[in-house]
């Protein structure tokens, strides 16, 4: 047999960038610990659909470098942090000091601050069914800390633009933690665009904490282009009485992968999923999320739609796990797709593992395409059919689109899924 | 305005119109009549264009352009609209929506402005009120929800919006109480002008009560077995098909209205 590959070495190099030596140490230690790790297979249950499309070339394993130089052209009605090839550029940022909120670079913490992070790091996710997330440990350059006091509320929504510049082939480690104390309240919108030609990893990882009452809203918008592979992980943990909402639109690129791992460990908690996924072309996409109802008395609400056009291929794998003492837990979880195209792939996945006896736990998972007749009803009326398409397809997005709670987000989004239909959908 | 010629069309392989021939003139108001499984609903799939029936052999011709050659929405843009017997309920689309995606499609193919949100808004109100239909439907998603006699209102309302050239109205009386047909029926008459026509089709001659009709024709096996004027329809209520040599499931057209 042959023996499963494992990282090449090229990748255990990080950059140069300056890091307090707490980070720098803790780097080491995880890159230490990736030596011979095996990559995923499509014998790796979790990247079953997915592990033919990771392509780990040394190429791949440079360190990208954060000029600063692209063009941030957007107008972002919010606190900005401009994160370039996974390195914060504070001339590119924008957001004000304020009471009992700091947000602060990777590389501006002082050593205890670096020290008490260093500790923490990680301690969202289960690394183990996050095998990428640790060569994010190994290789971050920067990153955010964002710590909230208690009762402190961001007052508007901070977008965190990632940008990857392909001029030349290389990967990318955006980090970002925020700690949120009780009954506090931030709103984080991740932004991950993308521009060159040259293939480009992004591997990003980005944690959650929420103590007791403390209010997460987390936007994602996954954008980049076709010389991108990206792999990203979030990891939650909520304290009671917390809640925590997530609203992720991706658009498909060569590889695209997010793993998102909550953990409800404290009686009242709430957390939301939502997720949006279209994909086109060759395009891969696979989300794997997982709910862990760790107390009891904690609810959890997963709503995921792929669309899937031309060749292209989705995956959702959900998992809820509730936990022995998680009485009274309420989850719901419902993943639709819409295959766009007879070459179109879906794989949908819903797994529950439930040892409490007293919970409400119910799923669903449908495929289909859209429905002949209602198309036909659209066109009888002089709907032309590009049009007629659209709407039904926005149809089946519309109620998480309409979901998304920053305005910018929902405008970017509309604009490429415009053109998405453009490409797709044409007229008889 | 209307012509077809030796209509023969099938669905899966299945012959079920075997040589229609109908003229309708702009003005006029036609109703096909005639038992379940004779062709009515697959007549008025044909001329809208669904791509589910295939059209064998014949002609339709809508003021003398081919219609076989157009596709669905190009006939809706010239001037034919179809009723549905079943109209469809697409949940995220809402009705506004909907209805001023159609409208404008049909002024963009006039070479017209098209309308924007509040004109349009102000226009649905008010063609609304014609058909009693709460303006409060126009935002919930297009029939969703709907009780049989709103999505015929609705459809209605969709007619008198579009106001096509050619109507037609597949069992539009099917599951409506007194009520509702009077107010469907109101609608229909207000489409009646000088230069549309309008083809119903119906199991019942209820419906002619209210809408009256110039001409009748019996349809049967998919052929048009007799023609005649409004007392055809009265004849029919009394006598049933039978004396017409056609077979009815159902004992007599008029013993479930």
């Amino acid at each position: 047999m042959k023996p499963a590959p494992t990282i090449s070495s090229a990748f255990l190099e990080p950059g140069g960038h300056s890091l307090p030596e707490p980070l720098l140490e803790l780097r080491k230690q995880r890159g230490t610990a990736l030596v011979d790790m095996p990559l995923p297979t499509r014998k790796t249950e979790n990247w079953k659909y997915s592990s033919r499309h990771l392509k780990l070339t040394d190429e791949l394993a440079t360190t990208l470098p954060a000029t600063g130089k692209d063009g941030y052209s957007l107008s972002i009605p919010g606190y900005r942090v401009v994160f370039h090839n996974g390195v914060m550029i504070p001339e590119a940022s924008d957001f004000p000091d304020l009471d009992g909120i700091r947000i602060q670079r990777f590389a501006d913490l002082d050593d205890d601050e670096a020290a008490a992070l260093a500790e923490r790091l990680d301690n969202t996710l289960d690394t183990r069914a996050v095998q990428m997330a640790r060569l994010n440990s190994a290789r971050f350059e920067d990153g955010l800390y964002i710590q909230l006091d208690k009762e402190a509320v961001l007052d508007q929504p901070l977008f965190i633009v990632h940008e990857v510049t392909g001029t030349a082939s290389g990967s990318a480690y955006p980090r970002i933690y925020v700690d949120a104390a009780r009954h506090s309240q931030i709103t984080v919108v991740e932004e991950y665009l993308s521009s060159g030609e040259e293939p480009v990893m992004v591997d990003t990882v980005t944690e959650f904490v929420l103590a007791d009452g403390a209010q997460v809203t987390n936007v994602r918008l996954v954008m980049e282009g076709e010389n991108v592979q990206h792999i990203g992980a979030t990891g939650v943990r909520q304290a009671a009485n917390s809640r925590f909402e997530s609203h992720c639109v991706g658009f498909g690129g060569p590889l695209r992968r997010h793993d998102l791992q909550v953990r409800l460990e404290g009686e009242g908690g709430e957390c939301k999923l939502n997720g949006v996924v279209v994909t086109q072309g060759k395009q891969h996409y696979d989300n794997h999320t997982s709910i862990e109802h760790v107390a009891a008395h904690c609810d959890s609400e997963e709503t995921y739609r792929n669309i899937a056009a031309d060749e292209s291929h989705a995956v959702f794998n959900g998992r809820i796990h509730i936990h022995e003492d998680a009485q009274k837990s309420n989850a719901n979880m419902n993943n639709k797709n819409l295959l766009l195209s007879t070459g179109a792939e879906i794989d949908t996945k819903p797994e529950l593992e439930i040892y409490a006896d007293d919970v409400k736990c119910a799923h669903g998972a449908t495929i289909g395409q859209l429905d002949r007749i209602s198309l036909f009803y659209l066109v009888s009326r002089g709907i032309g059919r590009r049009e007629a398409n659209t709407l039904l397809t926005m149809a089946f997005i519309n109620e998480l689109v309409e979901q998304i709670p920053v305005q910018a987000v929902k405008d970017a989004a509309q604009l490429r899924l415009n053109e998405f239909f453009d490409q797709t959908f044409q007229e008889a | 305005m209307l012509s077809i010629k030796n209509l023969h069309a099938s669905v899966e392989g299945e012959e079920i119109l075997k040589g229609i021939n109908l003229e309708i003139k702009a003005g006029e108001v036609h109703a096909i009549m005639g038992p379940n499984g004779s062709g009515k609903s697959t007549l008025s799939q044909v001329l809208a264009g669904n791509e589910t029936f295939e059209v064998t052999q014949g002609e339709i011709s809508l003021n003398g352009e081919n219609l076989l050659d157009l596709e669905t929405e190009e006939r809706a843009r010239e001037g034919i609209f179809l009723a549905f017997q079943y109209p469809v309920e697409i949940p995220g689309v809402s009705n506004l929506q909907f209805l001023r995606t159609a409208v404008n499609a049909m002024r963009t193919h006039r070479g017209e402005p098209e309308m924007n949100a509040a004109e349009f808004m102000k226009l649905a109100k008010e063609v609304s009120k014609q058909v009693d239909l709460d303006p409060a439907f126009l935002k919930r998603g297009v029939n969703e929800g709907f009780s049989g006699g709103e999505k015929k209102r609705n459809e209605i309302l969709q007619a008198l919006l579009l106001q096509p050239k050619l109507a037609i109205l597949d069992e539009t009386d099917s599951g409506l109480d007194i009520d509702a047909l009077q107010v469907v029926s109101k609608g229909v008459n207000a489409l009646r002008a000088e230069d549309r026509a309008i083809l119903m089709v119906t199991h019942y001659q209820r419906l002619l009560n209210h809408i009256v009709p110039d001409h009748v024709h019996v349809l049967a096996g998919g052929r048009i077995v007799k023609s005649g004027g409004r007392e055809l329809a009265l004849e029919l209520e009394e006598r049933g098909y039978g004396w017409l040599g056609v077979k009815d499931e159902e004992a007599t057209p008029s013993a479930a209205s």
